[in-house]
């Protein structure tokens, strides 16, 4: 940590704060300039608060330098993170991963449609939800566990893993038999009670940004998941909130760098939440993969007019066909590769 | 005329003697770091510090300005709370003892 005083900061505020910073255990470097002083911690605690500091007289500025994260940590693993989802299947190696399947479950003929048809593109995840959190207590809200046994019979049938949404850590035993990737949503991304449950499982997590989170709180949010013990996060990045209304959400291209920077976990880019617009999902899906994504998490439906739920984000089978057939174009280009 | 490498042995021999005074210095903070300890005495302990840097700067009679002997004096004051913390961790004193 690195602590700025203001220019002209009295020898009384500035001995304050070495007084408190020795008192915590910093080592101190004191480097006193023409006008302004600057302190220099070493030996920094990860429970650490720095706004302590930026309430004390005479500071300017208190700059972190160390991350609150340790397990997620790039430099917990630096060589990073691949994650066995099935038989063949693993994700943050060479080939891109791509789960794809309707926003939710609604009939066995659906779900059944859209599996042959991404498993016949290439998807090697049945994506569906069973459990909807809607933003509306009006819409539908899932078929629930019937809708589990629908998606782990069609992927079945097809070769297909499954990832579904847990909402509650109730629903974990009951999903565990069911799925082989348990997806935590935007919305439960702080949901920690949850993520401790996660934890405790022996079963791959898939861990959503929530719409208004920082990279560094998604990352807390995984080290909340990995410090109980399952080390098999992927993260996602679906979409922010900003001042943009044309699109849903703002996908944070950026973000996937700045993950595989940050961290050794694999990072997926979920553009059909992440734009909310059909034509803009296969463009969006393009750019994740050039910027390093490890993954993609896409909607598609075998009838979108008549999807349940987000139809306007989802790809027609065709559509998601040919989005796989650009992918295997554009990912040897990043020396990786789409099956 | 002396060339280079002459002022540079020069250099290697004050700088022998520098690293030689900076362990008997930090030698003397040990010991108080272990004083402290016994009397209960806060580490760090701002009044000697400005004495110290004081000092210094009384000492200094050029060409180094005294801003430059204070910034130096500063790093040396630093390792100095350190090998006194060092000191007065209990585990490190009994050690020592």
């Amino acid at each position: 940590m690195v602590v700025v005083m203001h220019q002209g900061a009295t020898d009384e505020q500035i001995q304050k704060v070495i007084d408190r910073l020795t008192s915590l255990g910093f080592d101190v470097h004191r480097s006193t300039g023409a006008a302004t002083t600057v302190l220099g911690a070493v030996g920094v605690r990860a429970d650490f608060d720095i706004r302590e500091f930026e309430l004390l007289d005479g500071v300017r500025e208190v700059v972190r330098i160390t991350q609150p994260y340790k397990l997620a940590a790039r430099a917990f693993r630096s060589e990073g993170t691949i994650i066995k989802l099935g038989k063949n299947v693993s994700i943050g190696g060479p080939e891109v991963i791509v789960a794809a399947g309707p926003c939710s479950v609604e009939s066995p003929e659906q779900i059944n449609a859209v599996a042959a048809s991404v498993a016949r593109s290439g998807a090697k995840i049945l994506r569906g939800g069973a459990f909807k959190p809607r933003s509306s207590p009006y819409t539908f809200q899932g078929m629930g566990e019937k809708a589990l046994r629908l998606l782990r019979d069609a992927a079945d049938k097809h070769g297909l893993l499954v990832v579904s949404e847990v909402m509650d850590a109730s629903q974990i035993p009951m999903m565990l038999p069911m799925v082989d990737v348990l997806q935590v949503g935007a919305r439960n991304m702080q949901n920690y009670y949850l993520l401790r449950a996660l934890g405790e499982v022996n079963k791959p997590v898939l861990l959503k940004r929530g719409m208004s989170a920082t990279i560094e709180e998604l990352l807390l949010s995984a080290e909340y998941i990995m410090s109980s013990g399952n080390h098999d996060v992927i993260l996602c990045e679906r979409g922010i909130r900003t001042f943009e209304t044309y699109t849903r959400n703002t996908l944070d291209i950026a973000a996937i760098p700045i993950i595989k920077k940050l961290s050794h976990l694999p990072i997926v880019a979920d553009p059909s939440h992440g734009t909310g617009l059909r034509d803009k999902v296969a463009p969006m899906a393009r750019a994740a993969v050039a910027a390093g994504a490890d993954g993609l998490l896409i909607e598609v439906h075998n009838d979108p007019e008549h999807a349940l739920s987000d139809g306007a984000q989802s790809l027609y089978p065709d559509q998601f066909s040919q989005l796989m057939a650009e992918l295997r174009i554009i990912a040897p280009a990043v020396g990786r590769r789409v099956a | 005329m002396k060339s280079i490498d002459d002022w540079r042995r020069r250099i290697d021999e004050i700088d022998r003697q520098l690293v030689e005074l900076l362990n008997e210095r930090s030698q003397c903070a040990a010991e108080i770091g272990h004083r402290k300890l016994q009397a209960n005495l806060p580490l760090y302990q701002p009044e000697r510090e400005k004495e110290v840097l004081a000092n210094a700067e009384r000492n200094n009679r050029g060409p180094l300005p005294d801003t430059a002997i204070r910034r130096l004096f500063e790093r040396i004051l630093d390792e100095a709370r350190s090998v006194e913390r060092h000191a007065m961790t209990p585990d490190n004193s009994q050690k020592k003892e």
